[in-house]
């Protein structure tokens, strides 16, 4: 099976769940405490899916969409966005629809969006129907689901969902392009330049 | 989503987000500072920032508007006894000026069907193009230059009617990119306001790599260096391999170049004698001949004629030192533009806990009357912000702050989209550095970069050109004769095999290197940070940066590395995902013990891969000095003879 990382950032308001999804996801494991910057700036988790396997990167967002203010960069060769919402705040359904309208102008255009109602373990608090949130996500074509970090459900559902809808490799574009990272090991400079 | 409140306490406000305030957001951040970053633009990095097509027009668009009448609004009710506020500024309009856009290809897509290196981006657009005129070239004009200038161009327009007609036919397979398909796929595009390039051994490059900042950005090689010399573009040798490659060079100047390069790298007595002689007359008695001479001083050293020896030379020196780190030039550029390089330094203070807040100024900064230093800051809301420091962009700073009034010096930047490299080669995915040299007595020397589409910055089938060079007049004065002679616009002559322009903007934006120097009256817990300045490196905006932050924090480490998040534990129970700033080795031993073992494997492959380059060098050294033999006995035949 051949790897493949998806870029894959995750973001709304503070207090809905991301995180929370995010370590459910990655660890498998809910925390009750997660504090709202958690000084990572990415996580990892692989998923089988078809004859490749995908490597999810799962940016961290930083609280910069707090104010309003993510920066671009966030969007750069991301393959999916997962845009979450609380389903038991109307509030939180209103933002998701700046949020999506954000990614259509600034993000890439074949970026893969997941729209997640998470808490759903709180249904009897709800505030935001399922009917008009599915409608919604099916409007922009956005994968929709509803998902509890606390009780895993749906969680790893909705990445596979997302797994599903990434197109195989066909970009050569992107693909056999030579950028890189830098590291902390440059070649030994041994090398004599002239 | 903006209804939140911001915090009333912080410890460093920092005002701006170009290169130098973000790379102190993330210092100060990193080593637990609490820092609010705001900037009252609704993009990141001011005038540092790279933009979309679309996102360019509009940059074009809000400076050629008439600033709104600065209002001081009266926060006097936010001041206690004994405090008094300084306004800051709100337009920055001052920076950038003598704006001018000129747009050369066709408004619409035209009808004829032509195969077309751009098949993919062309092929939905073209049908609905209906009112394209094949034949006519027009030009368009998006902005509201000077009228003077509209007016030469409709002159020249119709000039060029018949020559234009007649090149379409002479190139019938290659179709123009039309105005609407660059607005079409605008966003592919990323054009930086500030054109410069990464020194691999630079302190930029050192610094993202320090603070593991790197993480969140991608490089490319500039692949090639060209000059321009003679009314043609040359690439110029300067790695080893390129030496030997080089068919410019007869086998004699390679020996040559190669024994000079050599000798540069330890300074001698011999170039000590030359310190404050111009460099160019220490490489004229070297006698190493035009050609040499040229790249040397122009594309190596890119220095001027009298800049002295010990500069040259130290040019050079750096040059040499950066080449074979990553490539065969010494020169790096991101993927998706220099923009990104300030939001890769804020989004480490966001993760470390800095505030961010666009479309957000300050107004004013508190300062106490006695002790002369700064308390707080008004934001633009009216919110009184207490801090112990406060770090501006220079264009925030009114001008009754300033020692001098009008900044001295200024840069005049051109951007232009065109169709073709400017030298085609192989690949058609090359990133060159071009110099060049002073076109008459009296013109600047103009550095050019030349980005092909896979460095995420323009559409494919175009390439984005910056020229920067020091002003000695508007940006369209100094520039647009190098761009006339380099490139296919209506005002050029015959310049069939020339790339041409589609669309290109001047500009003049402030130095900041000039204004580094003349200082402001302000607090002492005020930093300014001048913008971008004239120079290829990023070396003035990091030493900047550096020093604001040891004057505040001297004892502390600036920009240590972030641990990696994939060393992050997340422990389930008692919530140890307070990484912030600990790295939390002893947990991590096997994760690290396997990195380890895993990096010293690629090291000695890198090592193998290297020697075997080496060997493959000396081979062709030999080819060499047999072919030199040779030449030096035919040489000594026709002696004989």
């Amino acid at each position: 099976k051949s790897g493949r990382e998806l870029g894959t950032f995750c973001f709304q308001d503070t207090g809905v769940g991301k995180s929370s999804i995010v370590c459910r996801f990655v660890q498998d494991h809910f925390d009750h405490n997660i504090s709202p910057t958690i000084g990572a700036s990415f996580l990892t988790k692989t998923v089988p899916c078809g004859h490749e396997l995908h490597k999810f990167l799962i940016w961290d967002t930083a609280g910069q969409e707090r104010f309003h203010s993510l920066a671009p960069m966030y969007y750069r060769g991301s393959a999916a966005a997962v845009i979450v919402y609380d389903i038991t705040k109307l509030d939180s359904f209103q933002t998701l629809k700046k949020w999506v309208k954000e990614l259509k102008e600034h993000g890439p255009e074949d970026i893969v969006v997941a729209i997640a109602g998470n808490k759903n373990d709180l249904g009897d608090i709800r505030e935001v129907p399922m009917k008009e949130a599915k409608e919604f996500a099916e409007s922009i074509a956005a994968i929709f689901i509803e998902t509890s970090a606390r009780n895993a459900v749906n969680v790893e559902e909705l990445f596979q969902k997302i797994s599903k809808q990434i197109p195989p490799l066909e970009n050569p574009e992107v693909d056999s392009n030579d950028s890189f990272k830098l590291t902390r090991q440059p070649a030994p400079s041994a090398r004599r330049c002239c | 989503m903006a209804a939140e409140d911001l915090p009333s306490e912080f410890d460093v406000v920092i005002l701006g987000t170009g290169l130098t305030e973000s790379v102190a957001a993330a210092a100060f951040s990193r080593v637990g500072q609490r820092v609010l970053h705001v900037d009252r633009r609704s993009y990141y990095a001011g005038n540092w920032a790279s933009f979309t097509f679309s996102g360019l027009l509009t940059w074009i668009q809000q400076h050629h508007e008439e600033p709104l009448p600065e209002e001081a609004q009266d926060w006097s009710s936010l001041l206690e006894e004994g405090e008094e506020l300084i306004h800051l500024s709100h337009s920055d309009c001052a920076s950038i000026r003598n704006l001018q856009v000129f747009c050369f290809t066709s408004e619409e897509d035209e009808e004829e069907e032509a195969p077309n290196t751009t098949e993919e981006e062309t092929g939905g657009a073209a049908e609905d193009s209906e009112c394209a005129d094949s034949t006519e070239e027009e030009t368009k004009e998006t902005g509201e230059e000077e009228e003077e200038v509209r007016e030469e161009e409709e002159v020249r327009e119709e000039e060029q009617t018949t020559p234009s007609a007649a090149l379409r036919q002479s190139e019938p397979t290659k179709k123009k990119i039309s105005y609407a398909q660059l607005l079409k796929e605008g966003r592919r595009f990323n054009i930086d306001l500030v054109s410069k390039l990464m020194y691999s051994r630079g302190s930029l490059v050192d610094l993202l790599i320090k603070s593991n900042v790197s993480r969140y950005a991608e490089f490319k090689n500039v692949t090639r260096i060209l000059t321009y010399r003679d009314r043609q573009v040359e690439q110029v040798p300067c790695s080893r391999a390129d030496v030997f490659a080089s068919r410019q060079l007869s086998v004699v100047e390679k020996r040559k170049l190669m024994r000079f390069l050599t000798s540069c790298v330890e300074e001698t007595e011999e170039q000590r004698a030359y310190n404050g002689r111009p460099y160019l007359e220490f490489l004229r008695d070297r006698q190493l001949g035009d050609n040499l001479q040229h790249f040397l001083l122009h594309s190596i050293a890119m220095v001027t004629e009298d800049t002295p020896t010990e500069e040259g030379l130290a040019s050079t020196r750096h040059f040499l030192r950066c080449l074979g780190r990553y490539g065969n030039t010494p020169f790096l550029f991101p993927v998706y533009g220099l923009g990104e390089i300030p939001q890769c330094f804020c989004r480490m203070c966001a993760v470390f806990g800095g505030i961010y807040c666009l479309r957000h100024s300050v107004d004013g900064v508190v300062v106490d009357r006695d002790s002369n230093r700064c308390k707080a800051v008004i934001d633009s809301r009216g919110q009184r912000i207490t801090c112990s420091h406060f770090v501006v962009e220079e264009g925030y700073v009114a001008a009754d702050r300033k020692r001098v009034a009008t900044p001295t010096r200024f840069l005049s930047r051109a951007v232009l989209i065109t169709d073709g490299s400017i030298l085609p080669s192989d690949s058609d995915q090359q990133v060159s550095m071009v110099t060049v040299p002073p076109i008459a007595a009296g013109c600047p020397a103009v550095k050019m970069v030349e980005l092909c589409s896979s460095t995420m910055t323009c559409m494919p089938g175009t390439y984005l050109v910056h020229l920067t060079c020091q002003s000695v007049g508007s940006a369209y004065e100094d520039l647009s004769p190098v761009v006339t002679r380099m490139f296919r616009t209506p005002e050029s002559h015959d310049q069939e095999t020339c790339p041409s322009v589609l669309w290109c903007l001047y500009f003049n934006m402030t130095d900041g290197s000039g204004l580094e120097a003349e200082g402001h009256n302000l607090p002492s817990n005020v930093y300014v940070c001048s913008g971008p300045d004239g120079d290829l490196g990023h070396e003035l905006a990091i030493r900047q940066a550096e020093s604001i932050f040891q004057k505040i924090l001297p004892e502390e480490d600036f920009c240590p590395p972030a641990p990696n998040p994939e060393d992050i534990i997340y422990d389930g129970d008692n919530t140890s995902s307070s990484a912030g700033g600990e790295e939390e080795k002893e947990e991590n031993d096997g994760v690290a013990e396997e990195e380890k073992q895993e990096e010293e494997k690629e090291m000695l492959e890198e090592e193998k891969e290297m020697l075997e380059e080496e060997k493959e060098m000396l081979e062709e050294e030999k080819e060499m000095l047999e072919e030199e033999k040779e030449v030096l006995e035919e040489q000594n035949l026709q002696t004989e003879e």
